[in-house]
Formats: structure tokens, C-alpha cells, sequence
């Protein structure tokens, strides 16, 4: 059915949407185009929308001094790294939570939850503390670590939901039908629980890839992540908005990338599923 | 020793005791249903016996192999699950192979064995179809077929046929005892509804609350309740219960508020031997007639009052809806098609089918 109930309302509707949507792009944009900009052009008391002359001199700078590809590479280890064992350990917690009976299950699923809302500007301190006393700073492994911990709460939480929509009907016929514990999961479950994993992935990897603050405290030149490599054109002489832009238009596109392919997988997930009868 | 047995089982959830011992013989090849009310633990014992749920003690043996610790893959059972339990990522080929392709089976063989399911169950058009796009019948079909293809020892069904209407209902039925006979395989049926039991078992378990209440062909626990519960389970529409005391000596009678039956036979042999004057009276709809009406030659009516509320006109016969006093009485008679609805009044009772209870214990004192 279509959410818009009377035909009078669709222009207000699209107004609305209209509005949201330019709140969105124009920083977006912002970004995108002052990346392209000389520094003339940024410092510049009039801003200049469309009309200028677009240079890659940022571009140039960024991939050719900027050790781009180590804050890159870096970047992907970290990501991919805590939204792997995210995915893993929270699949595992969420089932166990799913299929046994407790009191207060549902209670401990979503009180997993609270965890997320603490900011890791809180956890900063104390973090750097544990892990500079255990010698473990400036080690790629420490950020897989910490975000994976950040992230299992939110993902565990979802994953749950996700679990508990499967009857557990399905399960048991698979072992009456013959299926170890091993197979059920990776025949029966896993297939209808793609959706899921699906978008805590791009959850977690998202939020792995922006984080920043950690980052920026747990982290040396030789492990880096790309939002730190960022924040170091922020220099005494000066902010230089173009290479800072240049590289947060970088940054974004593996999400993006990361995101669209998951998204297929939620909607593979979901023409298989359609798990009630 | 084969077929499935059960000694001495019992099941406890937590400190509540679900099924405190059962005992259940059921021979190779035999259609037994077990019935009874939601929570009788029919569910549970059917449940045990895949290895779905463990036992808290006693034993389960299939085909003469002790199974109690076994699991389900080691049973050789094959189930059919209420709510279908389809995997909904694969088409009915699938889901009626994927038992198959777990155990290795040679893909022409699985194959061929599908086929022959699929055709069985009128599947061959529908076998690239997911289940969601197939009808709740449909669906239906390929649990079984799910299970039939895995040519197991036992077929285990959890009130398969619950989720479906009542016109789909009653041709499921059929088809399922056609199969039993085409496949002759021991077969335990879960249901709460008593004309699927009626319909299809060889026997019947009738339980209520953990305990079987008796276990009898169909003619058996019709015919033959020994106890009030199962009169009142077995039968549709219900059996009717009136408190009433015996009185009269040599020539008893039964009496209550609004009633009085007249005895012979075998009731009134049983009501002067027995002791407790205090009894259930139990008269099935189908034995009330109209006034005058002819009978068999062991019928002695015994006239009855009824106050009508409402004649349904089913045909043949007319359901009524009546009173006597303030018991509820329902009534299936048989007037034939172009009969006007009924109406209060005097009404008879066949007495040579009068159940009696005791009515403190429940158990049959006299039957027909």
C-alpha cells in the first residue's frame, strides 16, 4: 500500500523529501567540489558553487606525498578485520540467545544495546591507557580489537532479531532430516540469515571505517587510518581544506562500494526468505 | 521385537511433571494416532520418540534397537512438522532431496526417488517452485514428501494437517491413509482433533495430562470409553453428561433434575451391583429421537423432555441446541430433508445406550 494516503498531500510529501535530501548532498557536495579546488579558490570570502575550474593538484599531492595507500591498506585490515569477527562472535551470541530459554533473555539482547550508546570519545582515556601499559600501541590488531567491542553490542542486538524470526521448526527438521549441528548452520541457517549479516556488515564496517578518535590515539605513522592520514593536513600553517577534502571524497567511496554489495545480499536474503509459511 | 516401543517414560520440564510414566506398545506397520486436549504431552511423546526431546527416564526402542540416547539421524524416522517447517531457500526438488544429499545418496537415485515422491503426492509440476509460492495444501504435500522420500522406518506427524481448511482437511486425510497402505510403514500421528484420529488409526491413544487415558481401535473408544473423559473426547458432536442418582431396586431407573430413564438390560445390571448411587449419565446426541420414532430391536426408548433454542437444518438430520433444566443437551436427529424445525417437547432415548459414570471416579460403570 502507499504510504501516501491522500493524493493532496503527495506535493507536501515531496517537499519534504526534497529538503531532507538537499540537507544530505550539500555537504556532500561541498566536499566533493572543494576537493577540486585550488587553494585560491577554497580561502576565498565568496564560495564558489559550480562555476570554477576543477584541478586534481589535491589529488596529485594526496597520492603521491600522502602515503595514501599505507592509510589505505592500513583502513581495510582494520575494517574488514573487526567486521569479520563482529560478524562472527555476534552471529554466535545472537543465536545463543535466540534458541535458548532464560529469564531476562530478552531483556540481555536488548540491554546489549546500552553498551553501544557509551561514545568512544569516553573510552578514549582509559583505552590509551590500557593499551600503551601493555605496550600494545601502534599495533593494527589493538583498533580490530577495540572496534570489534564497540560493534558486537549493535550487531548482536540485530543478529538476534534476525535469528528469532527462523523457527526453530526449520532446525529440527533439518536433524531429523540427518543434518550435524555444523550442517543446519551452514546449509539452513546461514542462507536465510544472509539479509542479517548483510546489514550488520555494512553497520560495523561503516562504523569501523569512520572511527576516528581511537584511532587517532591508538595509532603511529606506520598504522594510520585513513580519517587520521586526513586530519593531518590540519597543520600549524594553516588547515588545507582542499587535500583534507580531497581525501574524505577518497574515503568515502569503499563504504559505498562495500555497501552496494551488501545490499544485494539483503535483497538475495530476502527473495529466499519469506521464512513463514 | 519390532515396531516402536516406549517403557516406563517420563518427562519432567523443570519441576513440572509433563508425562509421568508412559507405556506404549506400537506395532511395524500400524497407523497410531494419539489424541487428546492442548498440554496432554501428546506432543512430547512424539517429540521424545524423533530425539527431538530427551527423556527424563525410562526407554524408547525402534524397531528393537534401544534409541533412548540416540539422535534423531540414528532413529531411521522421518517427520512431518505442523507449521511444515520448508526450508525457504530451496525449491521442493530441494527440500524433498536435501535429507537425501546430506546422507551422500547417488544423484540419480535421489533423482528417482524424488520423482516417485513427487508423483505419489501429485508434486511433478511444482518441483522448481519455492514454498512460498505453492498454497498451504500444496506446502502440505511436500512435508510429506519430504519425509516419504526417505523411505524411513517410522513416519512421525505433529497435527499436520492443523494449518489447513476444513475442505483440504478432510481430502488430506484420505490421501494420508492411502498412503499408509501404500507404503505400510509404522506410522505415529499427534492430533487434538478426534475425527482425524477416528478416520484414520488403526488405534488410538487417548491422553489427557500426561497420562493415556485408554488405547483402542476407533470402534473400541467409541464404543467402549472407560472412563468419562474419553466418552467425552471421542465423539462429535460431544457426549452429553447429566448428574443423576440411581434409584428403584430391582427395577432401577436413573433419575436427575428433569429426568428420569428407565434401565434394563445391562445398565440396570450395572446399577444394582453398583454401589455409589451417584452417577454420570452419559447420552451421545446421535441416540436422541423423536417420539414414536422405530429403532433397533435391542432399543427401549425411554421418553425425554427437551426444551429447543435452536434446529440447525443440516440436511438429513437436524443438530438441536436444547435444555434440560439448566443443562446444556445438544441432539443430532435424524428426520430426514423436508422435515420442519423442531420444537420443545417430548423427545425419546434409546436406554439400552445410556453410558454410566461414577461420578466421583469417572469411570464407565455401564455402556451399551
Amino acid at each position: 500500500m502507499s504510504p501516501f494516503r491522500h493524493k493532496s498531500n503527495v506535493f507536501g510529501h515531496y517537499a519534504t523529501l526534497i529538503v531532507l535530501a538537499l540537507i544530505t548532498l550539500i555537504p556532500i557536495w561541498v566536499m566533493v567540489s572543494t576537493g577540486f579546488k585550488n587553494d585560491v579558490l577554497v580561502q576565498q570570502k565568496e564560495p564558489v558553487w559550480f562555476l570554477f575550474v576543477p584541478t586534481i593538484e589535491n589529488y596529485e599531492y594526496i597520492m603521491n606525498r600522502g602515503k595514501f595507500d599505507r592509510y589505505l591498506w592500513n583502513s581495510i585490515i582494520v575494517g574488514v578485520g573487526s567486521t569479520v569477527f563482529t560478524l562472527v562472535f555476534g552471529g554466535f551470541c545472537a543465536y545463543a540467545l535466540a534458541r535458548t530459554e532464560f529469564r531476562g533473555r530478552v531483556l540481555v539482547a536488548n540491554s546489549t544495546l546500552l553498551v553501544r550508546m557509551v561514545p568512544p570519545a569516553v573510552l578514549a582515556v582509559p583505552a590509551f591507557a590500557m593499551v600503551v601499559n601493555f605496550g600494545l600501541d601502534n599495533d593494527r590488531a589493538v583498533l580490530i580489537f577495540f572496534y570489534t567491542a564497540l560493534n558486537l553490542p549493535f550487531a548482536i542486538w540485530l543478529l538476534f532479531g534476525f535469528y528469532k524470526q527462523i523457527p526453530v521448526e526449520l532446525e529440527e527438521a533439518a536433524i531429523v532430516d540427518g543434518a550435524s549441528p555444523m550442517q543446519v548452520f551452514v546449509r539452513v541457517l546461514l542462507p536465510l540469515m544472509t539479509s542479517g549479516y548483510a546489514v550488520a556488515g555494512i553497520f560495523t564496517f561503516r562504523i569501523s571505517w569512520n572511527e576516528f578518535i581511537l584511532a587517532l590515539l591508538l595509532t603511529s605513522r606506520k598504522t594510520r587510518t585513513l580519517p587520521v592520514g586526513a586530519a593531518g593536513f590540519i597543520t600549524d600553517t594553516g588547515v588545507e581544506w582542499g587535500r583534507i577534502m580531497a581525501m574524505g571524497t577518497l574515503i568515502v567511496i569503499p563504504p559505498l562500494l562495500f555497501t552496494f554489495f551488501a545490499a544485494r545480499q539483503i535483497i538475495a536474503g530476502m527473495t529466499a526468505g519469506a521464512v513463514k509459511g | 521385537m519390532s515396531g516402536v516401543r516406549l517403557s516406563g517414560v517420563t518427562k519432567d520440564f523443570g519441576t513440572v511433571s509433563v508425562i509421568p510414566s508412559l507405556d506404549l506398545d506400537i506395532s511395524e506397520g500400524e497407523f497410531v494416532v494419539i489424541v487428546g486436549p492442548s498440554g496432554c504431552g501428546k506432543s512430547t511423546t512424539l517429540r521424545m520418540i524423533a530425539g527431538l526431546e530427551p527423556v527424563t527416564s525410562g526407554s524408547i526402542f525402534i524397531a528393537g534397537k534401544d534409541v533412548t540416547w540416540a539422535p534423531p539421524k540414528q532413529r531411521d524416522i522421518a517427520m512431518v512438522f505442523q507449521s511444515y517447517a520448508l526450508y525457504p531457500h530451496m525449491n521442493v526438488a530441494g527440500n524433498m532431496s536435501f535429507a537425501l544429499r546430506l546422507a551422500r545418496t547417488p544423484r540419480e537415485e535421489v533423482r528417482s526417488r524424488v520423482q516417485r515422491a513427487a508423483e505419489m503426492l501429485e508434486l511433478t509440476d511444482y518441483l522448481d517452485r519455492r514454498p512460498r509460492d505453492l498454497s498451504g495444501g500444496q506446502r502440505q504435500r511436500v512435508a510429506m514428501g519430504r519425509a516419504i522420500v526417505r523411505d524411513a522406518y517410522c513416519f512421525l506427524f505433529d497435527e499436520p494437517l492443523s494449518n489447513l481448511d476444513a475442505k483440504l482437511r478432510s481430502a488430506m486425510r484420505t490421501e494420508l491413509a492411502i498412503l499408509h497402505k501404500k507404503l505400510d510403514r509404522t506410522m505415529i500421528y499427534v492430533t487434538h482433533d478426534q475425527i482425524e484420529a477416528m478416520t484414520m488409526a488403526d488405534r488410538i491413544v487417548i491422553m489427557d495430562r500426561g497420562i493415556v487415558q485408554q488405547i483402542g481401535s476407533p470402534r473400541d473408544v467409541y464404543n467402549a470409553p472407560v472412563n468419562r473423559f474419553v466418552a467425552g473426547f471421542i465423539g462429535s458432536p460431544a457426549m452429553n453428561f447429566l448428574d443423576g442418582e440411581i434409584i428403584g431396586g430391582d427395577t432401577p431407573a436413573v433419575a436427575g433434575d428433569g429426568f428420569n430413564l428407565k434401565l434394563s438390560g445391562r445398565q440396570a445390571e450395572a446399577a444394582r451391583s453398583h454401589r455409589n448411587h451417584r452417577v454420570t449419565i452419559g447420552l451421545r446426541p446421535e441416540h436422541f429421537n423423536v417420539s414414536g420414532a422405530g429403532g433397533t430391536e435391542a432399543s427401549v426408548f425411554a421418553p425425554i423432555e427437551l426444551e429447543v433454542q435452536v434446529a440447525e437444518y443440516i440436511g438429513s438430520s437436524q443438530f438441536i441446541a436444547a435444555r434440560i433444566r439448566d443443562v446444556p443437551i445438544t441432539a443430532s436427529i435424524e428426520v430426514g430433508p423436508d422435515s420442519a424445525p423442531l420444537k420443545s417437547g417430548e423427545y425419546q432415548f434409546d436406554t439400552s445406550r445410556i453410558y454410566l459414570f461414577d461420578r466421583e471416579s469417572g469411570e464407565a460403570i455401564a455402556r451399551p
